[in-house]
């Protein structure tokens, strides 16, 4: 089956389908030569005939007998026909028995039929003739038989035959070849595929390391298959990252209740063991919901929701919502905000990403110290500048903290999910601006809202 | 008697929640699959309905969208368990519908059915009352008895929120939601509970009843009377 497999490939039709357009294009043009070749031959013996008949009519009488004798006895080929006849249709010489009826004597060349003296049969051969009427009323008939281009169109034929057959063998065969190379490879490609489907993520697909089309895809898709490799294996990080983050409130919760189960005598403890499980389990379904809302903010391409969002009143309103927050941890939360500055975005995510970052700047600033948030311009970019007198983010951990999860070491006791920074910073790249983590003293975070292109 | 009607495939859920209701005085009906939930809507005239998204058959939001355009002004709570922010529940909100996400407390979900039932009527008045409370919204001065409060903007707004919803368990995200137009669940949990906390200190007076409730583990409540 698989053998026969190559009949059906689109190689194999298209080298079928451009044979036969070959062929096709050979017999037309085997035709032409053929058709150019036989008005060459008719064209030239008209010429001959012409010339001998004006030769054999300037003769004399009695030379002329003499002339068509001997024309005809040099004819070796028996293609020569000539024939003098007296003014009442009587053969003085030549191998012709008669005049064709219906011939005209008027010197031009035609086809006619003829019947050769002393032939078997009475059809004789077509040929190309011409008669003419002499001074003194004797009729004087030479013709050539052009039988020779049947001749040639057999040749011709031949010709083809042994040119056109083996031709288009060898195309057929290519073709079969062709396709069943590309078929090898293909399947080749495919088990390759299934295994990587199967999961099989080391697996690569082959190429000669010819600058072939085949192999370029291959090369490619191979690169694509490192980089997705790559990007599982750092999923499965954030996945293993995940579950230790949920297992943690989990296992709390899991605690509290067997202990609960076994040792709680009255309602009360009974109750309290159970708040502490809810807790647990309220802790979980934040990091949950967290990671959904990330999902969904890093996937959302939709820029439906936004408008002209005025950064200033934004900042106002955390301010507001934040103030007693901080005056309770004993921190100062100031603000300055002079400018009325708008950018183009969605000013619920906008809130969204400035709240984490004023939420975080507290949660991590001692009491005693000190939060700003200030509303700068830039060049062609509007600033949201969020500092604090906490313990700011080192060097080295810059990039590390707008990854999932993370958390300082520093930082370990501190409550929190842990995607408050991974989430501001998708906020900021779905509306196309930039976070910016400053070095110390302390932290700091800009976000850059760049203007808008005015298109 | 107050009819609910229950739209939820999720036999375990649909159970707690039925439970839940007819403890509390309510006359539940369960719906498993949106057409059934058409028709029992249509049918029954129910005070309230709740809805979730994700249903065999009819999905929820279409469910609702279908009883709108019959007229059909029943409020209605819709349960999910995606988010909230696409533009069909953007609208489903501003018709005075509410939404709440998966999974929930109890507590939450009893809390916005109450608020559904009883919301407010937009009345004309400048002025609201509860018990000794007042608060003049022209003025924008606020007294408990003849005690004048020094309200900031933001509790202002809030008591303004909680005056029209007295006696009424609020949570804390419906307030975060409806009093600081919070979309999201801010990293900071006490946030609210600040707030509340300086707004009653200024509302309880030393001496006086306590107006404003805390309900543990679920929100508050700002009743006439203690």
């Amino acid at each position: 089956m698989r053998q026969l497999q190559f009949m059906r490939s689109n190689t194999f039709r298209w080298t079928a389908a451009v044979s036969a357009l070959f062929a096709l294009f050979v017999i037309v043009l085997f035709g032409f030569i053929y058709w150019k070749i036989d008005t060459y031959l008719i064209a030239r013996s008209d010429r001959m005939i012409s010339v001998q008949m004006n030769y054999m009519a300037e003769l004399p009488h009695d030379r002329r007998i003499h002339a068509i004798e001997s024309h005809l006895a040099q004819d070796s080929r028996r293609v020569q026909f000539a024939g003098l006849f007296d003014p009442s249709g009587g053969r003085l010489a030549g191998n012709v028995e008669s005049v064709p009826a219906g011939f005209a004597l008027d010197g031009s060349v035609q086809a006619a039929k003829v019947v050769r003296m002393g032939a078997a049969n009475d059809s004789g051969p077509t040929i190309r003739a011409v008669g003419r009427r002499l001074d003194h009323g004797d009729v004087l008939f030479i013709g050539r038989n052009v039988d020779e281009t049947r001749e040639i169109s057999s040749v011709v034929g031949e010709a083809l035959a042994l040119g056109l057959v083996p031709a288009l063998c060898l195309c057929l065969v290519a073709g079969a070849w062709l396709s069943l190379r590309a078929q090898r490879r293909v399947e080749n490609v495919n088990q390759r595929v299934q295994r990587i489907v199967a999961g099989d993520l080391q697996e690569r697909l082959p190429h000669d390391g010819v600058d072939d089309p085949f192999s370029r895809l291959a090369v490619i898709v191979n690169g694509m298959l490192d980089e997705m490799e790559s990007m599982i294996t750092a999923l499965a990080g954030v996945g293993n990252d995940i579950a230790h983050d949920l297992r943690t409130p989990l296992t709390r919760a899991r605690l509290a209740l067997e202990r609960g189960r076994t040792h709680a005598t009255t309602l009360e403890q009974l109750q309290e063991v159970t708040d502490k499980a809810v807790a647990g389990i309220d802790q979980s379904l934040a990091i949950v919901t967290a990671l959904l809302r990330l999902t969904e903010i890093e996937n959302s391409r939709r820029s439906a929701g936004f408008g002209n969002v005025a950064l200033h009143e934004i900042l106002r309103e955390i301010c507001d919502v934040y103030e007693p927050i901080a005056e309770d941890k004993q921190i100062a939360l100031g603000v300055d905000i002079d400018r009325k500055l708008h950018v183009w975005g969605d000013r619920d995510l906008l809130f969204e990403a400035v709240a984490n970052l004023v939420d975080n700047a507290i949660k991590f600033t001692p009491p005693g110290g000190k939060v700003n948030l200030a509303l700068l311009r830039g060049e062609n970019a509007s600033i949201v500048h969020v500092t604090d007198t906490g313990p700011g983010i080192g060097e080295q951990e810059r990039e590390a903290v707008l990854r999932r999860f993370y958390r300082s070491d520093k930082m370990r006791h501190t409550p929190g999910v842990g995607l408050g920074l991974s989430l501001v910073a998708a906020i900021v790249k779905l509306h196309g601006f930039r976070l910016v983590v400053q070095p110390g003293p302390g932290g700091r975070f800009d976000i850059v809202c760049a203007d808008r292109q005015s298109s | 008697m107050t009819k609910v009607l229950l739209i939820e495939d999720d036999d375990g859920t649909a159970e707690e929640v039925v439970a839940e209701l007819s403890g509390l005085g309510f006359d539940v009906e369960r719906a498993a699959n949106g057409i059934d939930g058409l028709a029992k809507a249509r049918a029954n005239d129910p005070d309230v309905m709740i809805v979730d998204r994700m249903l065999p058959g009819m999905d929820g939001l279409s469910v609702i969208e279908t009883l709108r355009k019959d007229q059909v002004a029943t409020p209605v709570l819709v349960l999910s368990a995606l988010s909230a922010v696409d533009d069909r529940v953007r609208g489903l909100r501003s018709g005075g519908d509410d939404y709440l996400t998966k999974p929930f407390a109890v507590v939450e979900l009893i809390a916005r059915v109450e608020a559904l039932l009883r919301r407010p009527v937009d009345s004309r008045e400048t002025t609201l009352r509860v018990g000794t409370l007042e608060l003049d919204l022209i003025k924008r001065t606020a007294r408990r008895g003849d005690r004048s409060m020094d309200l900031l903007p933001r509790e202002f707004r809030l008591l303004e929120y909680m005056m029209r919803r007295s006696d009424q368990l609020l949570t804390r995200a419906m307030l975060l939601e409806e009093v600081w137009n919070y979309k999201f669940v801010p990293a900071t949990t006490n946030l609210v509970d600040v707030h509340m906390g300086r707004l009653r200190h200024k509302v309880d007076g030393p001496g006086e009843p306590q107006m404003i409730h805390n309900v543990r583990g679920s929100g508050f409540i700002l009743r006439a009377q203690s």
